[in-house]
């Protein structure tokens, strides 16, 4: 899978990040209609993304790799419960437009803005992310930077080509009467799941 | 609008009437101060920030060729292509090879003002292509047929109801004006336009040199998809998006959101450096390929604002409309009235002038009334106002004022005997006056009647003519003051002159009134009519060599602006130069000074028991002269219980001829201000301009019959007089 940078979390500015500005970046991801879940295990994690499935009665999910679901064993998970999920770059282009949801990892959070960082380098990453009305985003708890200054002082290290994003909260629009309405072309809702950096620890991707 | 043919005041008559534009702006201009100053509030130290992004933006324009050749080669060297547009018509060129080449039929657009610029769209449409917008704005100005009356808001100047039928239209099925309802509606329709198109245009709110990478801000997620579904993407750029580092984007992208939209960030920061993968469909398979990027760079006129010693200040603009939602102006009328081909208000007059035309911006250019409000939020500290008056000058040097101003300006104004004599005939009746074309021009005459507002009358006798039982030398003088009176204060105010003077002479100031000033010519220079300005800062400062004094008081803050620029007026001519300097270093604002006294005096600046005052703070008083704790002060040294208004240094809807020229716009202005004012229950309403005070004792008698208007200085004297 291509991606902008092979190892993020190395350029994470030493003593600026971490697990305590993790209430900050959940106060204004959730200021922003972003849905946050912290779990301190993957097997919770496993368990919210099922939750979340059988709630919106999804049928087919769009799945792109990452550590922590992995981890967390998703994939599998969603297999059991009866859920379509693809997760190879032709399959997730083949059924991206009709999927119910998009799983993938982002790199790290900004607590200023309640922002997450997303290297959309490979093609699967930025379909899954974009088209289903569902965006599931998986986070390490403990890689919270405390804002946008910080964030672009670990891009500017490590963007030499590529595609990266920051996604804060659902697509929205004002342009009707200035009425702010949830769920124009991207996702209307974005699901942030932020697991602690113990939980991932324990489990196969460290 | 293009510019031919507008008849601006039609336009403005027509818009006021426009409840649906008139609802949506003036809601957004209530809420947006309060909204933006809540997004800042984490924003760190917001003026050390406003200073970082002008002093990046500075640097770059100064070498904006190395700075766009090092993104081209970034850019290319990492397999985008970079084309340099010198207009509309190369950038047409360009992609019509380019769609030839690859067979492009279909092409889906976000948003880019610069392809608005050169009106992109319609060309290619003509051409046969079928293009899409789809950023919802500009998707319903599409279907509208509009241009964008906002940067960042391109549709609000309509109602849902207005955009149900635009979409009943295309949709050819009922769409009812349910917001959330049209929404997903839009989702739907649009949705086939990325999947299916063959090229994805996008503009780009930044350029970065040092890696080649667009960056994009956005909230409905459409730039992103435009990023990542079709197999081109060509990005249309102005130079002045360039920056030349990574960590410069962090600048930016810490001000745009929350000025543009009062939004800590956008729901999407993209950024793409160089050619990314997307998948495309061959046969039955998916198979990844490398999508192609070209980024067009659009010159139409940047550069030549570039070399411009005072516009290349354009290049500091993030295209945040910060300056549009504080605009008194603008949130009335909206960008179709106050704008050009594309661009709106202020900052949209100075853009339309270079990249569209000064015929363009001739024709609406005099909507900014100087308030100076938008210089208080642009991210990069551009000063709109003084770079519209610039442009004015231009104008006038190219070819001159309409006539009859000229005959004006250059006969009456420059002729103080002619100019006090007129304004003395005034005062026996302005009715035969009001027919001749002539007086019409005059700084201080006030034509016509208007409902909500009653005129000032042309006092009996002047203040020039009182005075003279006035001026006495107090035994043992601390100083000699002369007083600048200002053509208001002289003829319309004369008793806030006399306030003036008994304050200064309780201060123990001998005070002298040099009899051959006047006009200070702001009214003249405001037009561009420079040469003319020149003669009368000659007058002026000969009239001052003649009494000479340790102060120059004035208590008109536009006078005391118009004075401070002599030296700058003439700096062509040395010897001027110098003498006006001389002069204009003595001039001092009068609440700065008696404040200042009144300290040194050990005086109280507190005594209670006084009326309830309220205070506006006049625009030139505030952002000009940066003038607003002293005069505060000084009505609690008067005895004054003061009461703040909101918005207590939005414009009053005067500034200078403008509350005439333009009385309909004028008047729903004032109202605002009529409404603060009534809302604190204050008796009066004091100020320190006298401009402002004439629109305001206008508006107070017609609509808050109860509530006296001072001058500060008259509050004061009326407290000495006890």
């Amino acid at each position: 899978m291509r991606r902008t940078c092979e190892n993020w979390k190395r350029h994470l500015p030493a003593g600026k990040f971490g697990a305590h500005l993790f209430p900050e970046f959940e106060r204004r991801a959730k200021a922003v209609s972003a849905e946050v879940f912290h779990v301190k295990t993957a097997a919770e994690a496993a368990e919210v993304v099922c939750n979340l499935a059988r709630f919106t009665n999804a049928k087919k999910v769009v799945s792109v790799p990452s550590p922590l679901q992995e981890a967390a064993g998703i994939d599998a998970a969603l297999r059991e419960i009866g859920i379509e999920v693809y997760s190879d770059p032709a399959d997730i282009a083949a059924h991206v437009a009709t999927a119910d949801i998009g799983l993938s990892g982002v790199e790290f959070g900004i607590a200023e803005t309640g922002s997450v960082c997303q290297d959309g380098y490979a093609i699967e990453s930025r379909l899954v992310s974009t088209l289903p009305p569902l965006h599931v985003a998986f986070l390490d708890s403990s890689l919270i930077v405390p804002g946008i200054i910080e964030a672009f002082e670990v891009i500017s290290q490590l963007f030499d080509h590529g595609y990266i994003s920051f996604i804060t909260g659902p697509s929205r629009t004002a342009d009707i009467e200035r009425v702010l309405t949830i769920g124009v072309h991207g996702p209307s809702r974005f699901v942030i799941i932020a697991v602690d950096g113990e939980a991932q620890e324990g489990g196969a991707a460290s | 609008m293009t510019g031919e043919n507008r008849n601006i005041r039609k336009e403005i008559h027509e818009k006021l009437q426009d409840e649906a534009l008139r609802a949506n702006l003036g809601r957004f201009a209530e809420v947006y101060p309060s909204v933006r100053a809540a997004a800042l509030e984490n924003a760190g130290d917001v003026e050390a920030l406003r200073e970082a992004i002008k002093q990046m933006k500075v640097d770059t324009v100064d070498r904006i060729e190395a700075v766009a050749d090092a993104f081209e080669a970034a850019a290319t060297r990492r397999g985008a292509k970079v084309f340099r547009a010198a207009d509309g018509e190369a950038v047409f060129g360009y992609l019509m090879d380019l769609c030839r080449e690859r067979n492009v039929k279909r092409i889906v657009k976000s948003k880019s003002m610069a392809s608005e610029e050169i009106d992109l769209s319609p060309y290619f449409k003509k051409k046969g292509f079928h293009v899409c917008e789809s950023d919802l704005g500009e998707w319903i100005i599409e279907l509208a047929g509009h241009k964008p009356s906002h940067m960042v808001m391109p549709a609000i100047h309509l109602s849902r109801y207005q955009v149900a039928d635009y979409f009943s239209k295309e949709l050819d099925k009922e769409i009812p004006p349910d917001i959330a309802f049209m929404v997903q509606a839009a989702r739907q329709r649009l949705r086939g336009e990325f999947l299916n198109a063959d090229m994805g245009i996008s503009g780009a709110n930044f350029g970065i040199a040092e890696n080649g990478a667009i960056g994009l801000v956005t909230n409905e997620g459409n730039a992103r998809l435009v990023t990542t579904l079709p197999p081109i993407h060509v990005v249309i750029m102005g130079y002045e998006k360039l920056i030349p580092k990574i960590t410069d984007a962090a600048l930016i992208l810490k001000l745009l959101p929350r000025g543009a939209t009062a939004q800590l960030m956008t729901s999407y920061m993209t950024l793409v450096g160089g050619p990314t993968p997307v998948m495309v469909k061959e046969g039955e398979r998916w198979v990844e390929k490398t999508r192609e990027m070209h980024i067009i760079l659009l010159d139409n006129g940047r550069l030549r604002a570039a070399k411009d010693e005072k516009f290349k200040q354009i290049f500091q603009c993030v295209r945040c409309a910060s300056c549009l939602n504080v605009c008194p102006v603008y949130t009335l009328v909206g960008g179709h009235v106050y704008g050009g081909h594309t661009y709106a208000g202020g900052i949209g007059a100075i853009l339309t002038a270079f990249l569209s035309g000064m015929a363009d911006f001739e024709k609406f250019h005099e909507l900014c009334i100087g308030c100076r409000r938008c210089t208080e939020v642009c991210p990069g500290k551009i000063d709109i106002p003084g770079l519209i008056e610039e442009l004015r000058v231009r104008a006038v040097k190219e070819h001159g004022l309409p006539f009859v101003m000229k005959q004006v300006f250059e006969n009456v104004m420059t002729n103080r005997r002619l100019f006090h004599s007129l304004m003395r005939a005034a005062s026996l009746g302005m009715k035969p006056f009001a027919k001749g074309n002539l007086i019409r021009h005059l700084p201080l005459f006030f034509s016509g009647l208007a409902k909500d507002r009653s005129l000032p009358t042309i006092a009996d006798k002047p203040l020039r003519d009182r005075l003279k039982t006035l001026l006495r030398k107090p035994d043992n003088p601390i100083g000699r003051a002369a007083f600048f009176s200002g053509c208001t204060m002289d003829f319309v105010l004369p008793e806030t002159g006399e306030s003036v003077v008994k304050v200064l002479q309780d201060l123990g100031y001998e005070v002298v009134f040099p009899i051959d000033q006047s006009c200070c010519g702001k009214p003249v220079s405001a037009t561009g009519d420079l040469e003319t300005a020149r003669k009368i800062a000659r007058l002026n400062v000969q009239a001052f060599e003649k009494e000479p004094a340790d102060a120059i008081i004035t208590g008109c803050p536009a006078c005391v602006e118009a004075l401070h620029g002599y030296a700058e007026l003439l700096k062509d001519e040395p010897e001027w130069r110098e003498r006006a300097a001389a002069v204009a270093h003595k001039v001092r604002e009068f609440c700065s000074f008696v404040a200042e006294e009144y300290v040194k005096q050990g005086r109280p600046l507190k005594t209670a028991g006084g009326p309830k005052v309220t205070y506006h703070d006049s625009c030139h008083m505030k952002r000009v002269l940066g003038i607003a704790v002293e005069p505060r002060k000084l009505i609690e040294a008067a005895g004054g219980e003061l009461v703040e208004m909101k918005d207590s240094d939005k414009c009053c809807g005067m500034s200078g001829i403008f509350g005439v020229k333009y009385a309909e716009l004028s008047m729903p202005i004032l109202e605002q201000k009529m409404n603060n004012i009534r809302d604190t229950g204050a008796e009066i309403v004091a100020c320190a301009c006298s401009g402002c005070m004439v629109q305001l004792q206008g508006g107070l008698d017609k609509q808050v019959p109860g509530v006296k208007m001072k001058h500060v200085a008259d509050l004061l004297a009326e407290k000495i007089e006890k």
